[in-house]
């Protein structure tokens, strides 16, 4: 199960598998820039600092260039992560506004890590 | 009498089987010919071959297609875009399917725009013969027809003055610098008949598209459809609400590609001899956007 961690302000955020980056950030309850959310407008770009990712729908080369394709850079609209990433937002820092939601994904979060580690207890 | 109307949007998508999902069962175009890897598709209330055409591949605009009402505009508007300074093309009949021999003009906003005369006719959905106001099974939206586009370039007053000398478009409304003779424009909306625009051209990128839009009836209309664009999950950029430029009613949103649409409806009776509205930088917010009255951080940066 892929977990986010977002630079500079450090939200560590779970993810579904297969979901983009985009759509996670947004159903644990966070809002930034973004365009279209259809791969077709480029605002919704961060730099991926660690961890791999892929794309699932093509991307047409006006909205990612080949260097981009290379640097790091992640569309999240169409960015599904292949295992934990670390990305950097580029003009902002992520804004909360559904804390509800937020505690919903650190629960899940939480029970994910202790499913992994074998640590969790048979009532849950 | 010249452009009759915008025939044609033809447009790039990376996903054709989601862009048909959305164009076919969310917009209720009916789609009328596959071929070489395009879909063509009319609205109901249209009578001419097709209205839309969708290509795999990429994103944006490919080109627009005018409609004038006779052949000979076609030389007269020839020799006008030749006379600005414009490459032009001579097409054939059928380089696009069901449509008439015509012009290519490489316009001075580095867009496509096709001229041409003739498609051949489907008809409407409801027929000449004692028509019904309405087919009775529309799908999704049920978009009787296409309406106008929104394009951006660098000169727009540059190419405000292509459109009046080549297209013999007016302008209805225009956002310009100040209120001055000199004043630089930052947008132009701009027709041929009465119909409030066909094309706005706003200041931005060469070669860019905004958003082309469908025609609706009315404010209950534009309700029902951005109801159905929550049930069908398709991202919504603004609205409902009312462009103060216009008066239309307005639901900005992206197909599966991140092209922009709008429905549209509304907008009042133009004519070539009303007095131009004019909006200053000030104002543009609600101009664009009447309720809000400011623009949000999409409307300039979010073009394919």
């Amino acid at each position: 199960m892929p977990i986010v961690t977002v630079h500079p302000s450090g939200e560590v955020i779970y993810l579904d598998p297969d979901e983009t980056v985009l759509s996670g950030l947004y159903k644990a309850g966070y809002a930034y820039a973004v365009g279209c959310r259809r791969g077709g407008c480029a605002v919704c770009k961060v730099d991926c600092l660690r961890g791999r990712f892929h794309y699932n729908h093509p991307i047409a080369d006006t909205v990612l260039t080949a260097g981009e394709r290379a640097d790091g850079t992640c569309l999240t609209c169409r960015a599904v992560p292949d295992g934990d990433i670390t990305i950097e937002m580029r003009n902002e820092d992520l804004r909360l506004i559904n804390p509800f939601l937020r505690q919903l994904n650190e629960k899940a979060r939480v029970r994910a890590k202790s499913v992994v580690s074998g640590t969790e207890s048979k009532e849950q | 009498m010249g452009i009759m109307r915008m025939g044609y949007a033809h447009v790039r998508v990376t996903d054709m089987a989601e862009a048909k999902d959305h164009y076919a069962n969310t917009l209720g175009l009916y789609e009328v010919l596959e071929e070489d890897g395009r879909v063509y598709y009319k609205g109901w209330d249209e009578w001419d071959h097709h209205s839309v055409v969708l290509e795999e591949g990429g994103v944006g605009l490919v080109k627009f297609g005018f409609k004038v009402q006779y052949e000979y505009d076609i030389d007269d508007i020839e020799k006008k875009a030749e006379t600005f300074g414009c490459i032009v093309e001579r097409m054939s009949k059928g380089e696009n399917p069901e449509v008439s021999d015509g012009i290519r003009i490489h316009t001075p906003s580095d867009h496509l725009f096709e001229v041409y005369h003739a498609q051949t006719v489907l008809g409407t959905e409801v027929g000449t013969h004692n028509p019904e106001s309405f087919p009775r099974h529309l799908v999704g939206v049920g978009v009787p027809a296409i309406d106008h586009a929104l394009i951006t370039c660098e000169d727009v007053k540059g190419m405000e003055r292509f459109l009046t000398e080549t297209f013999s478009f007016y302008a209805t409304e225009r956002v310009q610098t100040s209120l001055e003779p000199d004043a630089d424009y930052i947008g132009t909306w701009m027709t041929s008949g009465n119909q409030i625009h066909q094309l706005a051209v706003i200041a931005g990128p060469q070669g860019k598209l905004h958003h082309f839009a469908f025609k609706l009836a009315d404010w209950n209309e534009v309700g029902h459809a951005a109801d159905l664009f929550s049930m069908d999950d398709v991202p919504i950029d603004v609205g409902p609400t009312r462009h103060g430029i216009t008066r239309g009613q307005t639901v900005y949103f992206f197909d599966p590609a991140g092209n922009r649409n709008e429905v549209f409806a509304g907008g009042y009776t133009s004519f070539p001899d009303r007095p131009v509205s004019i909006w200053t930088p000030d104002q543009i917010g609600k101009g664009i956007f009447y309720h809000s009255r400011e623009l949000n951080d999409r409307f300039t940066s979010v073009l394919t």
